[in-house]
């Protein structure tokens, strides 16, 4: 295979470009500014403090959040299913696949799955399921193929944020950026754990997780508040333009 | 670079005027728009919106103020991730990044999702140009880039088209049956660009926010076309303007509380996507390249005039737009360049020349609706102003449009004001000579001047009163108390 093109950096050169913007500002030297909200290179002790700190908050409301993510997220045209019986979570599963009529289904490889059980129950019903596991096997364009087929598309929450009624998932192995996105329907399931208060509790952790990581924030990290819309047309709202139309939470709490 | 048509503001805001399907389009959003917003701002709080805003204007201050250190932190964390970043001078040079990057890497398809700053470079056409099938995703671009138009509105792009218009477009474009259900068309075009999202090799985004500390390009979207665009394809390019830059993690969420809250009233919009570089090699998919492009093309002009800088802490959220009374009634295409309304009657004329554009900041009656509404508060009255003085009086033969004759007059009334017998006996030929043009008061439209009918054209000339406020006053204001009776 041909070497591919080196890419690092066309156009002007870094520090003739901001050499540029520094005079622009009326400065010959660089400064480093004063830090604004919190300092930029915090260390990890301090970070875990206070992470710890918003952890105990986040316990000790737990049973509030709950309530308050339920609302939020309601209002955001989430449907929402409110149950702390594994049984009633799977039968909920299993009736929207039912309802919608649906032959492929996939789901993403996260640990929520392990403590479930949807997956033979789900088959029981008759649909093909698709697990989006990371092996070589699986992976690269079947993967996708698979998830474009499926009518419904079943992913955890890495967060779930009472403020915003959103749905927080980073990558990891086994899941596909397409799962909650490509399929038509999108269920995710939330547990008590992954309940947090608002974005800033959020930032708060994947700032952490970030110095942790030795400064990797991991490639991506996605808010997801309800089904795709749009009011492009007549400001006329529709559901479902490129992401899902309809979308589903269970709350295991 | 996007064409410039700043100067025909006039007639094309007049035209605008008339098109009644503009019109009621136009009072749907400022209605629309502007409800949503105020519910959403109720909602918290206004105390809490008052705080939000400030802490918001802040930030904006302080990464300008440093912008080259913030630049250069987001450089080096971009790269850390495993991505390119390429500094563009001007709308050239940044088609070429985008052009080079495409041709070494063999794209064929490229799937958009909104940019602005793409519309602002005309990037489509630099990269059709170049061999390129490019398909805008959002809905209302996709409309838009299939009528051959430019976008009328900074978040509802194709606001200025009725469901008929596109229905009759998509039958033309695409073959597809006619119909009024916006659904439908909705489908029409999942469908036809969920295919083309499927076999893109490239993926180009925006940016609302670049996050420094971290390395992060922010997309705010309804639609999920811009998760698309950044997930499916193997190439995926950012390209924004450099003032998207913001410090830190933690200094985003209050943007990510004013902007949806700000542009449709919602508490957030369905997908907040933050990429930070390409695929890692534990991650299921993604893209495998990630290149961000930052845009100068005028900003640092901006950024060096202490009177226009904080036109760049604008978040592109259209309040301002949805308020104006201007806008209201022209619409967004009559302001003859990407950026419409309030705010684009500053920037434009900051990146196309002033004298380009130099009708644009007197587009505004300067009622100040705009300021308030503001997220960041941006004083966007006082800039105007500014431009208007400049395009007065400005010793740059580039900014000054005052003509010799506007100039004399303007001379010859500084004169007059200051010379009370000059100004009451010009006041009496004045009066003489309206005489056989006054009706009601107003002085008719068919004076055969072609400086005061000019101006009589668009609007009513009071006529010059029998007598002169400063005549009564010399008649010791008998003649007043007698008005007051
Ligand atoms: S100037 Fe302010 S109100 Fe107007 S688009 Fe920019 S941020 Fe929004």
């Amino acid at each position: 295979m041909v070497e591919k093109q080196n890419l690092t950096s066309l156009g002007v050169p870094k520090d003739d470009f901001l050499d540029h913007v520094r005079r622009s500002l009326g400065r010959t030297h660089p400064v480093v500014p004063p830090p604004l909200h919190l300092p930029l290179t915090e260390n990890l002790a301090d970070l875990e403090g206070r992470a710890a700190a918003a952890r105990e908050r986040l316990e000790e409301t737990r049973g509030e959040l709950a309530d308050r993510f339920e609302g939020t997220a309601r209002a955001r045209n989430w449907n929402v299913f409110r149950t702390s019986s594994a049984e009633e979570s799977i039968g909920y599963i299993t009736q929207l696949a039912g309802r919608l009529g649906i032959s492929r289904a996939a789901r993403a490889d996260q640990p929520v799955f392990g403590e479930l059980g949807v997956d033979s129950a789900l088959r029981n019903t008759g649909v093909e399921l698709f697990v989006a596991a990371h092996d070589e096997s699986t992976s690269g364009p079947r993967v996708r193929d698979r998830i474009i087929e499926s009518g419904l598309g079943i992913t955890g929450a890495d967060y779930a944020v009472a403020e915003t009624g959103s749905v927080v998932v980073v990558p990891r192995q086994g899941l596909s950026r397409l799962v909650s996105l490509v399929p038509p329907v999108h269920l995710a399931i939330v547990r008590p754990k992954d309940l947090v208060e608002s974005i800033d509790d959020v930032f708060l952790f994947r700032r952490l997780e970030y110095l942790r990581n030795g400064g990797d924030m991991g490639s991506y990290l996605n808010f997801i508040t309800g089904p795709s819309r749009t009011a492009d047309i007549e400001m006329k709202l529709v559901v479902g333009v490129h992401g899902p139309r309809e979308v589903h939470l269970v709350l295991l709490a | 670079m996007a064409e410039v048509k700043t100067r025909e503001f006039v007639s094309a805001s007049d035209s605008a005027m008339k098109d009644a399907s503009l019109r009621r389009a136009l009072r749907q959003v400022g209605g629309g728009f502007n409800e949503a917003r105020l519910e959403a701002i109720e909602e918290v709080s206004w105390e809490t919106w008052e705080e939000w805003r400030e802490e918001a204007r802040r930030t904006k201050i302080h990464a300008l103020e440093n912008l080259d250190y913030y630049l250069e932190l987001l450089h080096d964390r971009v790269t850390a991730a495993g991505g390119h970043v390429h500094f563009a001078r001007d709308a050239s040079q940044a088609n070429s990044i985008v052009a080079e990057i495409a041709r070494s890497r063999n794209v064929k398809i490229a799937t958009k999702s909104k940019s602005m700053v793409s519309e602002e470079l005309d990037l489509n056409q630099s990269l059709e140009a170049n061999g390129v099938e490019v398909y805008e995703t959002d809905l209302g671009e996709y409309i838009i880039q299939l009528a051959g138009e430019t976008p009328s509105h900074l978040v509802a792009p194709a606001l200025h088209k009725t469901k008929e218009q596109v229905s009759e477009l998509f039958h033309q474009e695409l073959g597809v049956p006619l119909t009024d259900d916006i659904e439908e068309m909705a489908r029409v075009a999942r469908r036809v660009l969920r295919e083309k999202f499927l076999s893109a090799d490239l993926g180009i985004s925006g940016a609302n926010f670049l996050v420094a500390e971290t390395g992060t390009l922010v997309i705010i979207t309804n639609e999920g076309n811009g998760r698309l665009c950044t997930s499916a394809p193997r190439i995926h390019i950012g390209i924004t303007g450099m003032e998207k830059v913001i410090p830190s993690l933690q200094d985003l969420a209050v943007f990510l509380r004013l902007l949806p809250r700000s542009a449709t009233g919602q508490r957030l919009t369905s997908y907040v996507s933050m990429v930070t570089g390409p695929r890692r090699n534990d991650d299921e998919d993604g893209p495998e390249e990630f290149h961000l492009v930052l845009v100068d093309n005028g900003r640092s002009r901006l950024l060096a005039d202490p009177d226009l800088r904080e036109a760049l802490y604008c978040i592109r959220c259209g309040a301002c737009l949805n308020i104006c009374p201007v806008y209201g009634k022209i619409g967004g295409h009559a302001y003859g360049w990407v950026y419409p309304g309030p705010i684009g009657a500053i920037v434009s004329p900051a990146l196309v020349g002033l004298k380009e554009a130099k009708d644009l900041p007197h587009a505004s009656s300067l009622c100040g609706a705009c300021r308030e509404v503001c997220p960041i508060r941006i004083n966007i009255p006082r800039m105007l102003l500014h431009l208007r003085h400049r395009l007065a009086e400005s010793p740059l033969e580039t900014e000054n449009a005052t003509t010799t004759g506007e100039r004399q007059a303007a001379q010859a009334y500084s004169w007059l004001m200051s010379n009370p017998a000059a100004l009451s006996a010009a006041a009496k030929v004045g009066r003489l000579v309206q005489k056989p043009f006054v009706s009601g008061g107003k002085v008719s439209k068919r004076v055969p001047l072609p400086l005061v009918s000019k101006w009589t054209g668009g609007r009513d000339l009071p006529a010059l009163p029998r007598q002169t406020f400063r005549e009564m006053w010399a008649q010791g204001l008998e003649s007043v108390a007698e008005l007051r009776e």
